[in-house]
């Protein structure tokens, strides 16, 4: 009662990547892709506090080890709306069961572990900052293992964008380098389903 | 008593007893959801998290503000009576009312109201409360220094979150061995913050809270990645929304096994 089944016209497209059918839009979304955005923010600090701690050691510079800090402590906030947009981003993604969805899923379940351990990260490295204590390699070794995560956590979201074409419009307008002397076409044609 | 980043350890166990109310707030809505809502009294948690997660804010910003962190006491108590009149409501309805009643015990604890849920508020509501006792600067609560007794909660919660998670994760099969976590780290972990409520001067028990304690925090985290996994192995995933949320491990309730091993570690190193 007051409830009918979608007719099988309004399901088409919906779960594929490269959809004719433009997906309904909300009244109101960010247009901007935050998570695309905001994790590259997370890798890079870490990366960085990561580098700067590793310097500062070897080189004995005190300014290299406050650089790490700051980098690391930047990194532990903007990861928050890392992970958030990374939700985000997953509720507007009806992505159909397969490979994708798999790699989607191993991204979804090491997300929170990398946001943990770079919080874990962030207290330990706190306390050596509030001492001026000079950074051990215990800290650095276990920071190695935090990068190890982010790698594995950023080759799969590669794998997801680039492999799988998640959360990629897919509307760009093609170079006429593939048929010379036609005219530009307005947006790329949707590639063709496998049979 | 030691601080990091300028704040004291009492003001840590406020902040993190107000990220644990907005935890539990989320958890609860989707539990009473789920359930329609049939009872008033499942507003509750929302109205009582809402009141902890403001006093516990205001008591860690303005701890020497007049009448705040009396504020934030008497929201945690309140809350700490709550958490365990739920408990007795959980058990009532979702045990003794239910058709077999305790002849089917196991199937109501699998499959009605979690029975232990509500103590997860009893906990933030004492932890609050202590926190603000200590800010103020009352050294002994019934004639027990307060980090016993945040040690105490902290230990008695752990245990009573394995239980929990044993029998949900029992529920669900125990399809992937990280299932197994729960059960065998947290009881653990209670069992050395206890030993270091009961000595705090052996380093012994200290090292052992410190090491369990830090355990415990990433596996909540773990554990969230992977009910966010569990969420996507519905139908359709988590595009689905509301759909996929309700019937999917609670989405909060490891990053509140966190959140309590967090305040164990605070109590163990700052307090």
């Amino acid at each position: 009662m007051g409830t009918s089944m979608p007719e099988q016209g309004d399901l088409e497209g919906v779960g594929s990547a490269h959809s004719d059918t433009p997906a309904p839009q909300p009244r109101w979304r960010v247009a901007a892709p935050l998570h695309a955005i905001l994790v590259h923010f997370s890798i890079a600090l870490t990366s960085a506090s990561f580098g700067f701690d590793l310097a500062g050691r070897l080189l004995d510079r005190s300014s290299l080890a406050s650089a790490g800090w700051w980098s690391l402590a930047a990194a532990s906030l903007l990861s928050a709306g890392t992970v958030a947009s990374g939700i985000s981003s997953r509720l507007r993604l009806p992505i159909e069961e397969g490979p994708a969805r798999s790699t989607l899923r191993a991204h979804m379940a090491l997300g929170p572990l990398f946001f943990g351990l770079l919080l874990a990260a962030c207290s330990w490295r706190a306390v050596l900052w509030e001492h001026g204590a000079r950074v051990p390699w215990g800290y650095l070794i276990a920071m190695g293992g935090v990068l190890l995560v982010v790698a594995v956590q950023g080759y799969l979201g590669g794998e997801l964008v680039y492999r799988y074409g998640a959360a990629v419009q897919g509307r760009f307008r093609a170079l006429p380098i593939e048929h010379p002397g036609a005219p530009p076409a307005r947006v790329s044609p949707a590639p063709t389903k496998p049979a | 008593m030691s601080a990091l980043l300028g704040l004291s350890g009492y003001q840590w166990l406020l902040l993190l007893a107000a990220l644990q109310a907005v935890l539990l707030s989320a958890d609860s809505f989707i539990g009473h959801y789920r359930s329609g809502f049939a009872l008033r009294a499942q507003y509750a948690p929302f109205l009582l998290g809402t009141l902890l997660l403001l006093s516990a804010l205001a008591a860690a910003i303005a701890p020497a503000a007049s009448g705040v962190a009396r504020v934030a006491v008497g929201a945690g108590l309140l809350a700490f009576a709550a958490g365990l009149i739920g408990a007795g409501y959980h058990h009532w309805y979702g045990i003794t009312t239910k058709p077999g009643g305790y002849r089917w015990l196991l199937h109501h604890l699998l499959h009605h109201a979690p029975p232990l849920a509500p103590l997860v508020l009893a906990t933030a509501g004492g932890l609050e409360a202590l926190a603000a006792l200590g800010v103020s600067g009352t050294p002994l609560v019934l004639g027990a220094p307060i980090r016993t007794l945040v040690l105490g909660v902290v230990s008695l919660t752990l245990f009573g979150m394995s239980l929990s998670a044993g029998l949900l994760h029992y529920r669900g099969a125990y399809n992937n061995p990280l299932m197994y976590l729960p059960v065998v780290l947290l009881p653990l972990a209670a069992a050395a913050a206890g030993w270091n409520a009961l000595a705090p001067a052996s380093g012994a028990s200290r090292t052992a809270a410190t090491a369990l304690l830090w355990l415990t925090f990433l596996s909540g985290f773990l554990g969230a990645g992977m009910h966010l996994r569990g969420m996507d192995r519905q139908m359709g995933g988590l595009a689905m929304g509301v759909a996929a949320i309700l019937d999917a491990p609670p989405p909060a309730a490891p990053l509140l096994v966190a959140a309590v091993g967090a305040s164990g570690l605070i109590a163990v190193r700052l307090l």
